[in-house]
């Protein structure tokens, strides 16, 4: 339908797509035809018109990026001119728990990106002496949106000056009544971050700093906060090495507040792996260590995370 | 030089420093040496070429051009923009890519089949990654259809 037909529209004209998608459609599809192309090649909404790779993988809590950090990049094959969709299926055994989490993220115009995350985390047997029973599952809903403010990682390889973009996550966890047990002060709450990254073609380096304004226990999976925590700054930090035109190997770090009195929270970090086999699929592995977690010890183990997009 | 102790674990960031220490150590030679030279750049041209004309995403732009020509510009601009002996007596960027209309997406189509090109070259994937980082501010020229 309207999705794929030769259009030439202004930045402001695509916001309107946001808005209205049906009679953006229509608005777009008469300017293309008073505009009178020069060629009429078609050209799809969908338009997979990134480098492979170029859209990053997804990131914990459902935002483009890499293992536990945020990137500058906004998700997905879609360019200044196109519309690109993620989903993502990311599974972590930990010595004592296991994280699931599954989300759709899209990019609109390599300008916006909203992503939607579902994540379940299951205490196993650690449940039990914790008190709250085997297989006791936390769980949150994550609700992002990731603003490309400046700069370009990419294309602008003859300047230092990176792509950076903002962000805002809205996080609401389950079991309300356990998280105030466990001394949390609630139960949903805002992190706020930005973002700069930088690909140095010239090193085959991808280069990401994120500064996050949150009160997360644990992500959000332990509530936000204690009795009187402000949000801390955190530090998200990223370095990955492409190693092929699809495989990149990369190391994440991330700090995280420690707000809960009853158990020590710890920093996180990850070691991986990212494969695409082609702009529709990826995987990636990693080592992670994710610090202490509920009085069970340093929690290391590995991370599958598998996505698929158009 | 790094060296480790034999059994020593290597920490990660340092394994990441000495990879790119080791893209910077091979700084001696130009970009265009390294990549073979005058004749190793004439047949990726001419292959990023071939396969952008055949490419269903930007055939039509080379419709009406003379491939031979565009083979033996590209040529010398890679040559002279890796380092070579060459001087780009072509078109200007601007003014030449103006009229097509092209976009990000028609770019990254070029810039493919300049990556296959040199695949099928054999030039490592570091290397091809340092021509690409010269062509990348290419785009804002280039490219007029945002």
């Amino acid at each position: 339908m309207c999705l794929n037909h030769s259009w030439r529209m202004s930045f402001l004209s695509k916001s309107l797509f946001f808005a209205l998608v049906v009679s953006t459609c229509s608005v777009v599809f008469e300017a293309g035809a008073a505009a009178a192309p020069i060629k009429d090649r078609q050209e799809s909404i969908w338009d997979q018109g990134k480098l492979i790779a170029t859209g990053g993988v997804t990131q914990i809590e459902g935002a483009g990026g890499s293992g536990l950090t945020t990137w500058a990049l906004i998700t997905g094959y879609g360019t200044e001119r196109g519309i690109g969709v993620n989903a993502h299926h990311t599974f972590v055994a930990l010595d004592d728990f296991k994280l699931n989490s599954t989300g759709v993220a899209v990019g609109f115009f390599d300008r916006l990106e909203l992503s939607a995350t579902r994540q379940w985390f299951d205490t196993g047997t650690a449940g039990a002496r914790l008190g709250l029973g085997e297989d006791f599952t936390f769980g949150q809903d994550i609700w992002g949106a990731k603003l490309r403010l400046l700069g370009d990682a990419i294309y602008a390889q003859n300047s230092w000056m990176p792509q950076v973009a903002v962000g805002v996550q809205y996080k609401n966890a389950d079991k309300e009544a356990v998280l105030e047990a466990l001394g949390a002060a609630r139960a949903d709450d805002l992190d706020f971050y930005v973002t700069a990254t930088k690909a140095v073609l010239k090193h085959s380096l991808i280069i990401t700093t994120t500064a996050r304004l949150t009160r997360a226990n644990q992500f959000g999976l332990l509530g936000f906060g204690s009795a009187d925590t402000a949000r801390s700054l955190q530090f998200e930090g990223s370095l990955a090495y492409m190693l092929r035109r699809n495989l990149i190997l990369g190391a994440d770090y991330r700090s995280k507040p420690d707000n809960l009195a009853f158990a020590d929270e710890g920093d996180a970090a990850a070691l991986y792996l990212a494969y695409f086999p082609n702009k529709n699929f990826s995987v990636t592995f990693a080592a992670v260590d994710l610090g202490d977690i509920a009085l069970q010890g340093k929690q290391r183990g590995f991370y599958v995370s598998l996505q698929a997009g158009f | 030089m790094f060296h480790f102790k034999p059994g020593s674990r290597i920490p990660l960031a340092a394994a990441l420093a000495v990879a790119m220490l080791s893209t910077a150590t091979a700084a001696a030679d130009t970009l265009y040496e390294q990549m073979g030279g005058m004749e190793a750049m004439e047949r990726i041209a001419a292959r990023t070429i071939d396969l952008s004309a055949a490419d269903p995403r930007i055939a039509d732009e080379f419709r009406l051009v003379k491939l031979r020509r565009v083979k033996e510009k590209l040529a010398l601009q890679f040559c002279e923009l890796t380092g070579g002996p060459c001087k780009y007596d072509g078109d200007p960027m601007k003014p030449l890519h103006k009229p097509m209309k092209l976009t990000t997406a028609d770019f990254n189509a070029l810039v493919e089949a300049a990556q296959q090109a040199m695949r099928e070259e054999n030039i490592s994937f570091r290397l091809q990654n340092k021509l690409i980082a010269i062509l990348a501010p290419l785009h804002k020229e280039i490219v007029t259809v945002k």
